[in-house]
């Protein structure tokens, strides 16, 4: 017996490492690097199960959805302008078609945007910003900045420029209330519907060990994707007893 | 013995405290006062309390900073300070540039709503909801009171009717608040879109609308005119199948039959409302006290109407707002002469109520009492009054008429030629933002040309001057009228030196155009010699102009102007351009007369210039002019001519001569 699970081990040790390499260029050829020995393990628990390949392919599906949520949002800053014209499919005749005059773009006469409409609306609605052009007291003022002080002024109004002096935490107000343990001690959620021993709780803890050190997601994110794997495997867990894997 | 002296030494000591108190109160030593304040002051400065944290606002920081920036005289708009070709140097320029801007904003903005699989990803953090794109089209499709809400969040007039209608037919209960809003809505545009939707074009249909857009704001205005409550529209259908209607459902009615010109019915209605003994909210009474001088003939009629109107207010226990009193004067202003004496007894309600008047309250008093064209006031008294009243406030907007009160002001001023008070109503426009208050471009043209009318005629030029500089053309750009005003200034005060700099300023500006103003320029121009370096300046302007002509086709020269020309170029000795100048007469078929001919003379005798001469004298029989034969003799007088000069001259001199002339010249 020992040495069957020995053997056993060896060739899952063995068909591991070529699923490492086969990972790795299966991964590479993605063009989404997913850590290795997260593939690895992934693999790894993914063999135990009859059809390795799909389980294998599900898992890193959710491996890389997680990672492409965090890239996105790391990326947010560092992205380039050049890079998001690229992806886009720009067709050639969008712009002459939008100057035809089929009346698509308003040319506005009195330079106001939109037309005044005064009466009820002013009554119904005391919003009195630039954002309300059809508020009859902003439009009867002039609302034109003097400089770029005052068009900050108003952008900062409007929601579109950060507040100074910046805080850094502008936004994350419901994130600063969340503690900081509940975001790196993640073990707890592994303690009920997760085996305490095998390829599967290796392979969680590796999972809980890359949550714990990502800063993008938010506590309720963590949770969901733990709760996801807990799903997957509970719905796999016949194959996983059939396999004699499945140490409770 | 020792008994007095103790007695002296007690009352020394008693006294001695006395007196030293007395001296410690006394003492005016500089120093010691000092110290004194400097005793106080931290006692002062103990009172006050330093917070221990202070928030600002989110702008606190650039408003600090915006503070530090004044307005620059020299410098375009802000909206312009991009490209320089683009800066507008004149009013047209200035509509169309700001034009092209909103159009861009709003093309970006149809882009952004009308495409938004382009705009999916959002990188902003935190979130940006005014960039991301809106929902501008229908979602949802079925029969529902969600789909009306939608329908109506969109202001889709026609689809909000007949989802309503939908909803009736299918006998689904609709709440009170919808149906507030969806007759809000239909009064609000009068039964009509809005916004209408592009339509599949055929071609006619295109053509028609490039029509239309050449011709532009004038059918827009005309378009919104003619939008009349029209009999039984869908307001006032579904407003009489509501089973149960209450005061917010006839206040829509009314304000929308007020606003579109129904407004008799709008009275009919409310007598309607106060049958089913329900009370009226305020704005209802502000609309039909709007509407009241359209409902009576007699003026004394309309006055009774509003007066009874307040009554009834104050029956149903409705508390006036500023809307109802600018609403009252608004109506006095159509109501003739005797009716006027109760507006100043609504400025005494407005105070006893406790709301400030606006300016726009102010803006109807003034213009009631000072009617333009007529001399019912003598002076400016009560305009002097209601300045002082506002001297240093700082005002808001709190009525969208409140933007006429500084272009009355400044009217009156102009009107009566009170330049002092001009400068007040100025400083007032100046505190704070208040500047804000003069609307667009539009209005703000108006009332800087009547201010810089009034200071044209009533100030010292260097004064002018100053303000020019100020003004022009950071906050105006002038037009042909006030050019002319500033002409005649400059030549009442005969400053007539100054010219050269507002011909740059008019080359600038694109007031180069008119062939009269040119005229006039140049007339002032040639009034009066002046010294050397003016009339060289003078003749640069002459060839500047005689440029300015020669590019812009509509442009024709005068005789007048042409002479005028001509006699600069004289008076600066540049005779060479003067002749090519009096080549002109001939291209442009006008006529020189004999004034300009016989100053060339001079000139040319001062230069020596025979040939010159001989040929002026030819250029004047090509005309026909009868001043031919004195200007052959005054040249063969004044020059040492060759042989063939005199031959040539002699001939001309017969031949130009009229036959009814009975002077002879007899050839040399």
């Amino acid at each position: 017996m020992p040495t069957n699970q020995q053997a056993s081990k060896r060739a899952v040790m063995e068909s591991t490492t070529s699923m490492f390499q086969r990972a790795t260029e299966k991964a590479s050829t993605d063009s989404e690097e997913l850590n290795p020995a997260l593939v690895a393990a992934a693999s790894a628990a993914a063999s135990t199960l009859p059809n390795p390949h799909q389980a294998e392919s599900e898992l890193l599906r959710q491996l890389r959805k997680r990672k492409a949520m965090s890239d996105a949002q790391k990326k947010a800053n560092a992205e380039s302008l050049g890079v998001i014209i690229a992806d886009m499919k720009v067709g050639k005749r969008a712009g002459r078609q939008s100057s035809s005059p089929a009346g698509q773009i308003l040319f506005d006469d009195d330079g106001r945007g939109f037309t005044a409409d005064k009466g009820i609306t002013a009554e119904l609605a005391s919003v009195h910003r630039r954002c309300d052009p059809l508020n009859p007291l902003t439009l009867s003022t002039n609302q034109m900045p003097l400089s770029g002080f005052e068009e900050m002024i108003q952008w900062t109004k409007e929601d579109k420029l950060w507040a100074y002096p910046i805080n850094n935490e502008a936004g994350l107000e419901e994130e600063a209330s969340v503690p900081f343990h509940e975001h790196i001690f993640l073990e707890k959620h592994l303690e009920e519907g997760f085996p305490d021993k095998g390829p599967v709780r290796h392979f969680m803890e590796l999972v809980v060990g890359g949550l714990s050190r990502n800063p993008y997601l938010s506590v309720q994110h963590k949770k969901e994707h733990i709760a996801w794997f807990r799903e997957y495997f509970h719905q796999k867990e016949d194959v996983l007893k059939e396999a004699d894997n499945f140490l409770n | 013995m020792a008994a007095p002296y103790t007695h002296v030494g007690h009352s020394v000591q008693r006294n001695g405290r006395f007196l030293l108190r007395h001296l410690q109160a006394h003492r005016t030593f500089g120093w010691t006062s000092a110290v004194r304040q400097q005793a106080a002051e931290p006692k002062k400065e103990q009172e006050i309390i330093i917070p221990k944290k202070k928030t600002w606002s989110k702008v606190a920081v650039l408003e600090a900073l915006a503070s530090t920036v004044n307005r620059d005289p020299t410098a375009y708009p802000y909206q312009f300070q991009d490209d320089p070709y683009l800066s507008p140097r004149n009013n047209m320029e200035f509509k169309l540039f700001s034009l092209s801007q909103e159009s861009g904003r709003a093309a970006a903005k149809y882009f952004v709503n009308n495409h938004p699989k382009f705009f999916t990803k959002d990188f902003a953090e935190p979130h940006i909801p005014c960039l991301m794109p809106e929902t501008v089209t229908l979602c949802l499709e079925e029969v529902s009171e969600e789909a009306l809400k939608e329908r109506i969040q969109l202001r889709k007039v026609t689809a909000a009717v007949d989802m309503f209608d939908q909803l009736q037919q299918t006998g689904t209960a609709v709440s009170m608040k919808t149906i507030h809003n969806l007759l809000d809505l239909i009064c609000l545009y009068c039964d009509k879109e809005p916004f209408p939707e592009e339509e599949p074009q055929t071609e006619e249909t295109v053509s028609g609308q490039e029509q239309k857009r050449r011709t532009g704001q004038v059918h827009r205005a005309s378009n919104y005119l003619k939008l009349t409550w029209k009999e039984n529209n869908n307001a006032e259908r579904i407003f009489n199948t509501l089973p149960e209607r209450d005061t917010r459902c006839y206040s829509a009615l009314i304000r929308g039959m007020v606003k579109h010109g129904a407004h008799a019915k709008a009275f009919s209605l409310y007598t309607d409302l106060l049958n089913n003994r329900m009370t009226a909210d305020v704005h209802i009474f502000n609309a039909l006290i709007l509407a009241a001088p359209d409902v009576r003939e007699v003026h004394m009629e309309k006055w009774d109407l509003i007066t009874e109107l307040l009554k009834q207010m104050n029956e149903q226990k409705i508390r006036p707002n500023l809307q109802t009193f600018n609403n009252v004067l608004k109506a006095l202003r159509r109501s003739g002469l005797y009716v006027r004496t109760q507006a100043v007894q609504v400025l005494n309600e407005m105070k006893a109520v406790g709301i400030a008047p606006s300016l726009a309250s102010y803006e109807h008093i003034l213009a009631m009492f000072y009617k333009p064209g007529s001399s019912a006031q003598n002076n400016t008294v009560m305009l002097q009054e209601v300045i002082s009243e506002l001297q240093g406030t700082s005002f808001t907007c709190r009525d969208p008429h409140d933007s006429m009160f500084f272009l009355t002001a400044m009217r009156i001023c102009f009107d009566y030629k009170d330049l002092e008070l001009g400068y007040r109503v100025h400083s007032l426009l100046e505190v704070g933002e208040n500047w804000r208050l003069l609307g667009d471009n539009y209005h703000q043209g108006i009332y800087y040309g009547r201010f810089f009318h009034l200071l044209c005629t009533m100030e010292h030029l260097e004064e002018v001057l100053k303000w020019y500089r100020l003004l022009v053309p950071s906050r105006y750009y002038l037009n042909h009228q006030s050019l002319r005003t500033l002409l005649q200034a400059l030549d009442t005060e005969s400053r007539l030196d100054l010219l050269p700099t507002i011909w740059k300023d008019m080359k600038t500006m694109a007031l180069d155009n008119n062939s009269d103003l040119l005229d006039e320029l140049l007339r002032l121009m040639t009034r009066e010699e002046h010294s050397a370096e003016v009339q060289d300046s003078f003749a640069d302007c002459v060839l500047d102009i005689n440029k300015a002509f020669d590019s812009k086709p509509n442009l024709e020269w005068s005789t007048s102007g042409l002479t005028d020309a001509t006699t600069l170029l004289l008076r600066a000795s540049r005779t060479q351009k003067a002749w090519e100048m009096l080549q002109l007469f001939k291209s442009k078929n006008r006529v020189p007369c004999e004034v300009l001919l016989n100053s060339f003379l001079t000139a040319c005798h001062a230069e020596a210039n025979k040939q010159r001469a001989v040929e002026l004298v030819q250029l004047s029989a090509a005309f026909y002019l009868p001043s031919t034969a004195r200007l052959a003799q005054r040249v063969q007088a004044e020059f040492d001519l060759t042989e063939e000069q005199r031959d040539l001259l002699s001939e001309l001199g017969t031949s130009g001569e009229p036959e009814t002339d009975v002077r002879e010249s007899s050839p040399l």
